[in-house]
């Protein structure tokens, strides 16, 4: 969209640079979300090597969220091997969701400072160093080390970068990019539960983790396909000019009118700078962030539990143990779809500029879901529930991080992710163990799906309502920042007009 | 005098004479007057057969007298009268082929048996005619979840072999827990004696942790749950490998990692210096043209 000004053609093509900048910033408002957002400093290449990193993401995204939960396959054997109680054998995979949860602001922090590539390399490491210690462990302490501090942390090495990656490389089809990338949670859960049950049979719980430690440096791989985007193809003109070219004169008045443009993302540059090597905490006073982390910390306690608890509800209704693992597979497949899907429909010309509302009607979507399913009778009832529930958690699942992305915009990402995930980490925990105490209280099922109905419904209308008040809030903000660009750019214009007469009658004269 | 006492004598030799203890008919064996016979509690089984024949599975745990009957509904052409006969391990059992009227449109046969010994378990069956019968497999109670696949573990390793018994079935006497040899051979494991051995019993459950584990303890390992009237194995396979076997994909994969790691981080490094080798040449003519 922009036109490189060859420097000989004073008059016109300068002045001609200066409303092309214009008319860019003016069309991407009409399918971009707002200005504040799109202050990367550099045209994400939507495309090409991006394509490559959405792979590296997929497999980054699905180890950190598909590990955890296949790990329990393990637990019987180990659980008679250290003469241990259930509760304390599940506490592993606990520690190991918690610290990947609470490793989020120091993942983002070394994301702000190195990049993605290598926090997800060494993530991808100490996984490996995690499990390959654990598979020499001689007490369930040493577990509760190795595979849930080690590894989880680990892991959150590689959540925040695959996340915080896909929003430098991607700007017009990230909805897509997000939604793909996610896909890897189902994928690599799908692939990790057999392959963990082949390994256990032949190589004991020992074996297997030696072996899925190798399996998890594949991490690596996934990073080094993270290259840091080319931050050389901007379409604002370099600040330090070719030495051939400073001879030139009006090589200078060109270099000042773009020293006028790019003053303000300079000072916005240094002030960052400094604010990088803490926690942004001015993000507590981004409107946006506020909404999502508001509505999502209540969410996040019904989130979960209706997966953890598919199974036991089905063999309680007198189904049997293979068809109600069955029904976890159809989940696991009807989410694998849905998520590319959804980050397509996202993409749309139609939902892009307003997808904060599409998020809402997913969690209201997956609220209504729950408050059903007490209705569902028989296994094919439990049939029905489980694939509309894989369409709403996949809906949800894919928009999550990609409606954080267009609040905040992908500069500000990185840290607002580790807040939000740091926060997080309470209601992912306390979720299904307090739904278990809601099944043990009542002896029945339906009241803990009305609860996490109720639950999830009441975030999703509250998303609704704030996000249109938000809405209206960064229309009006887009129209006061519009109106004074103009105002900034007729000022520049007439400036360099100027100047330029200055120095061709000099020339003349 | 002495004609009474003659009397008296006659009587008394007459009394004896008929007091001699005779051969009485019984239709059970009669115990012993010494022994006491416990008093024992009854069970009843009983099947209605739905078709010609049906197999009833009965997990029995202590001394019972068990009632067997089975309810037949008859064929097309229902004769007043049918023969039943009861047969234990396909014997005929005496004084058991009776004539079974036809009460309300269907054909009763109930025997009781005493389950005192492990000889007494089997396979009992009633028969009507040549036509219906009902299996009866009397049993002790059986082990539900079995491991098929073998557990697996290390050289040097310890391992716990456990197994269950479902706790909605008696609980065991006790253990016992066997080695095959190979040959067929069972040996029972004395955990008393030897240090590699541990048996932990509890409730329904046993457990036998075998420590410094060495591949000669690879093979097939049987426990026995005893109950009074008899005993149930399960078995479970045991896998001794050493650390090589697995360190082998282990290597393979970090290998392949290694590789694709290189080739991304070379195909890019080429890429760049095309690139910059490109800039280059471009720099240069725009200098020139300026």
């Amino acid at each position: 969209m922009m036109i490189k000004a060859p420097i000989h053609f004073l008059n016109n093509r300068v002045f001609l640079s200066a409303t092309v900048t214009v008319w860019y910033n003016r069309d991407a408002d009409s399918i971009m979300p707002p200005p504040a957002a799109t202050n990367l400093g550099h045209t994400p290449p939507d495309g090409g090597w991006g394509w490559a990193v959405v792979l590296g993401s997929f497999i980054s995204i699905g180890f950190s969220y598909a590990f955890p939960k296949s790990l329990t396959i393990y637990f019987k054997e180990i659980q008679a091997y250290f003469s241990v109680s259930y509760s304390e054998i599940a506490w592993v995979s606990s520690v190991m969701l918690a610290s990947m949860y609470a490793g989020g602001p120091v993942s983002s922090v070394l994301v702000n400072r190195f990049g993605s590539r290598p926090v997800v390399m060494v993530g991808g490491v100490m996984v490996c160093a995690g499990m390959v210690l654990a598979s020499f462990g001689t007490t369930i302490i040493h577990l509760y080390l190795c595979v849930g501090v080690i590894g989880g942390l680990g892991l959150a090495f590689n959540l925040q970068p695959a996340l915080a990656i896909i929003g430098t490389y991607f700007q017009v089809k990230r909805p897509l990019a997000n939604g793909l990338a996610m896909t890897g949670s189902p994928v690599v859960l799908f692939t990790l539960a057999p392959l963990n049950q082949f390994l256990f049979d032949s190589f004991g719980w020992r074996g297997s983790f030696l072996i899925l430690g190798a399996i998890v440096l594949n991490c690596c791989v996934a990073g080094a396909l993270m290259r840091p985007v080319n931050k050389a193809i901007q379409p604002k003109p370099k600040l330090e000019a070719p030495p051939c070219d400073q001879e030139d004169p009006s090589a200078n008045a060109n270099a000042q009118s773009a020293n006028l443009l790019t003053e303000e993302s300079q000072s916005e540059g240094k002030k960052e700078r400094c604010l990088d090597k803490f926690i942004d905490v001015s993000l507590f006073k981004h409107r946006g962030f506020l909404i999502y982390l508001i509505g999502n910390v209540v969410m996040f306690f019904g989130l979960f539990a209706p997966v953890v608890f598919l199974a036991p509800y089905a063999r309680h209704q007198g189904v049997d143990e293979y068809s109600a693992a069955f029904l976890l597979s159809i989940f696991a497949l009807v989410d694998m779809f849905v998520r590319p899907l959804t980050g397509f429909i996202g993409n749309t010309k139609w939902v892009r500029p307003r997808i904060q509302y599409f998020f809402s009607f997913a969690v209201v979507y997956n609220g209504v879901c729950h408050l059903l399913c007490p209705l569902a009778e028989g296994y094919s009832g439990l049939v029905v529930y489980t694939v509309f529930f894989g369409v709403a958690f996949g809906m949800l699942c894919a928009l999550l991080f990609e409606v954080l992305m267009d609040l905040v915009g992908p500069k500000r990402f990185s840290t607002a992710v580790g807040l939000v995930t740091i926060i997080e980490c309470g209601p992912v925990l306390l979720g299904p163990p307090m739904s278990g105490a809601l099944v043990d209280k009542f002896g029945d099922y339906k009241y803990m799906y009305y609860a996490c109905g109720v639950i999830m419904l009441v975030p999703g209308i509250f998303f609704f309502i704030m996000n249109y008040y938000n809405y209206k809030k960064l229309d009006e903000e887009r129209r006061q920042s519009a109106g004074a660009e103009m105002r900034n750019s007729d000022e520049a214009v007439e400036l360099k007009m100027n100047q330029i007469e200055k120095i061709a009658y000099e020339t003349d004269g | 005098m002495s004609t009474s006492w003659k009397q008296l004598l006659f009587q008394t030799v007459l009394l004896l004479i008929s007091c001699r203890p005779t051969q009485t008919k019984t239709s059970g064996p009669t115990p012993p007057p010494l022994v006491p016979i416990s008093p024992l509690s009854t069970a009843v089984r009983s099947v209605v057969l739905e078709g010609d024949s049906h197999t009833e599975k009965v997990e029995l745990e202590n001394p019972v007298d068990l009632e067997l009957e089975c309810v037949w509904s008859g064929n097309l052409n229902n004769l007043p009268n049918v023969t039943g006969v009861w047969r234990k391990g396909g014997d005929e059992l005496e004084n058991s082929r009776l004539a079974v009227p036809l009460e309300n449109e269907k054909y009763h046969l109930r025997r009781v048996f005493r389950i005192v010994s492990e000889e007494n378990l089997g396979n009992y069956s009633c028969v009507f005619g040549n036509e219906a019968k009902v299996d009866f497999i009397l049993a002790a109670p059986q082990m539900g979840e079995v491991r098929d696949k073998p557990i697996v573990s290390y050289v040097g390793d310890s391992v716990v072999v456990v197994c269950k018994m479902e706790a909605t079935k008696p609980k065991p006497l006790s253990w016992n827990w066997y080695k095959a040899n190979g040959t067929d051979k069972e040996q029972i494991i004395y955990a008393a004696e030897s240090h590699q051995y541990e048996i932990k019993d509890k409730d329904w459950t046993s457990k036998l942790v075998v420590h410094n584990l060495t591949e000669a303890d690879s093979g097939s390992y049987h426990c026995e749950a005893v109950y009074a009237l008899g005993t149930t194995m399960g078995h479970v396979e045991l896998k001794v490998i050493t650390l090589w076997e697995p360190l082998k994909p282990f290597i393979a994969i970090l290998v392949e990692v290694v590789v694709l790691v290189a080739a991304i981080l070379l195909y890019e490094r080429s890429q760049s210096k095309k690139k910059c080798s490109g800039e280059n040449g471009t720099n240069a003519e725009q200098s020139n043209t300026l």
